[in-house]
């Protein structure tokens, strides 16, 4: 009888054991399996992901690079002509910039941004970005697509596109097939309109005019700033001004 | 070993953080502005008004908020397809934070404090799951266990 139950006992214990056994195998099994797959695919969404985000990125050219970026920026602010802001606020920052100018587009990218945000977009001051052509030929070429993309109120979107995808000065890239892109992501309604405009003789007046105010106030570079209010005009300095800068100097001339 | 239940409710702690890093951020650009850094200086700004900062046109702040909710998901999910799938989700994210780490440190050349809290939380996100998913796989099939799956 003892026997018996011993062996009993014994099967039970090898039935659990094999049981425990298969458990552990099963288990294991899943692991591999499914730990290999979810990293396989987590390895193909991230190489998915960093496709598009250098797609998205890289080199300039294609014009529309960071269309969305510069309509999220200038999001509901007013446009007029080549003012960016509300045209009741007492101050205007002007800014004498060059479209091929690298610093410029330095100044574009890391400080606008903030100068928008902060301070045209919360009404103290309205930003003008007059075109001083300086650097080469293509300069005035540039300005005037700018200038035309104004006339349907797309000048701040067509400037801010145009420096984001930028090339190396005078060597060549401002070519039409170039404009025309960054003109359709600045979104100007009119294209053909936009192409006759900017061929229109009267742009060389205003890039004149641009010139002889600066020799007028002393300036030579680009990017160069002035602030403009009741209480006078002042030049604030050149480079890639710091808001912080900027901002005192509004203040000083409210 | 950490009891699964234990691990779960971390995962979910740090996905609600996570949830509130990236919100901060796609509301910050959404405003048209940008993140403020927390010690001061220009990073933020400057990753944030990159083009490496939107994928398709969507702020990736956004991306963030879907991954971290569905890693959220996974933390509340029990058995095999919460684990796994917390590790997939968690797996992608780490990686997706290293690629945008490597482009401030060697392409943007600026650091945004917002964005490195985020690569810190799904680096953690990555251990806690990968320790729930490779501990605790099929612990609804055995019989006996070393530590109790919750």
């Amino acid at each position: 009888m003892a026997t018996r139950q011993a062996q009993k006992e014994r099967l039970r214990e090898q039935r659990l054991a094999q049981e425990a056994e298969a458990q552990a195998k099963e288990r294991r099994r899943r692991l591999v399996q499914y730990g290999s797959a979810a990293a396989f695919l987590a390895v193909c969404a991230v190489a998915v992901l960093v496709i598009i985000s250098q797609s998205g990125g890289g080199s300039s050219g294609s014009g529309t690079e960071d269309a969305a970026l510069v309509k999220q920026q200038l999001r509901g602010i007013p446009q007029h002509g080549t003012v960016l802001g509300d045209p009741n606020a007492k101050v205007t920052v002007i800014e004498y910039a060059d479209l091929q100018c690298p610093v410029c587009q330095a100044f574009s990218t890391e400080t606008a941004p903030d100068l928008i945000s902060q301070v045209v977009r919360k009404n103290t001051a309205t930003y003008d970005l007059r075109q001083y052509t300086i650097i080469g030929p293509d300069s005035a070429v540039a300005a005037k697509a700018a200038l035309a993309a104004g006339e349907q109120g797309r000048y701040w979107n067509f400037v801010e596109l145009f420096y984001r995808n930028q090339g190396t000065e005078n060597s060549g890239y401002v070519t039409d097939d170039f404009l025309t892109s960054v003109a359709k992501g600045a979104g100007v309604p009119d294209l053909d309109k936009w192409n006759q405009d900017r061929q229109s003789p009267k742009w060389d007046a205003a890039l004149s005019k641009v010139q002889s105010e600066t020799q007028s106030l002393g300036i030579n570079s680009t990017p160069t700033f002035v602030v403009q209010g009741p209480g006078g005009k002042k030049v604030v300095g050149s480079g890639i001004l710091p808001l912080s800068q900027l901002q005192i100097a509004i203040k000083s001339v409210e | 070993m950490p009891r699964e239940r234990v691990l779960r409710t971390v995962a979910a702690a740090l996905s609600f953080a996570g949830i509130g890093v990236a919100t901060y951020i796609a509301i910050a650009d959404a405003g048209g502005g940008s993140p403020v850094c927390l010690a001061g200086g220009h990073g933020c700004a400057t990753v944030a008004k990159s083009h490496y900062s939107h994928l398709a046109g969507i702020n990736v702040a956004v991306f963030g908020i879907l991954g971290y909710v569905l890693i959220l998901a996974a933390a509340l999910t029990p058995g095999d397809l919460g684990r796994f799938g917390g590790f997939l989700l968690a797996a992608i994210g780490f990686g997706f934070s290293v690629y945008l780490t490597y482009l401030e440190l060697f392409v943007i050349d600026a650091i945004c404090h917002w964005c490195v809290a985020s690569a810190v939380l799904m680096a953690l996100l990555l251990a806690v799951n990968a320790t729930r998913a490779f501990t605790y796989a099929g612990a609804e099939l055995a019989s006996v266990g070393r530590n109790e799956a919750g």
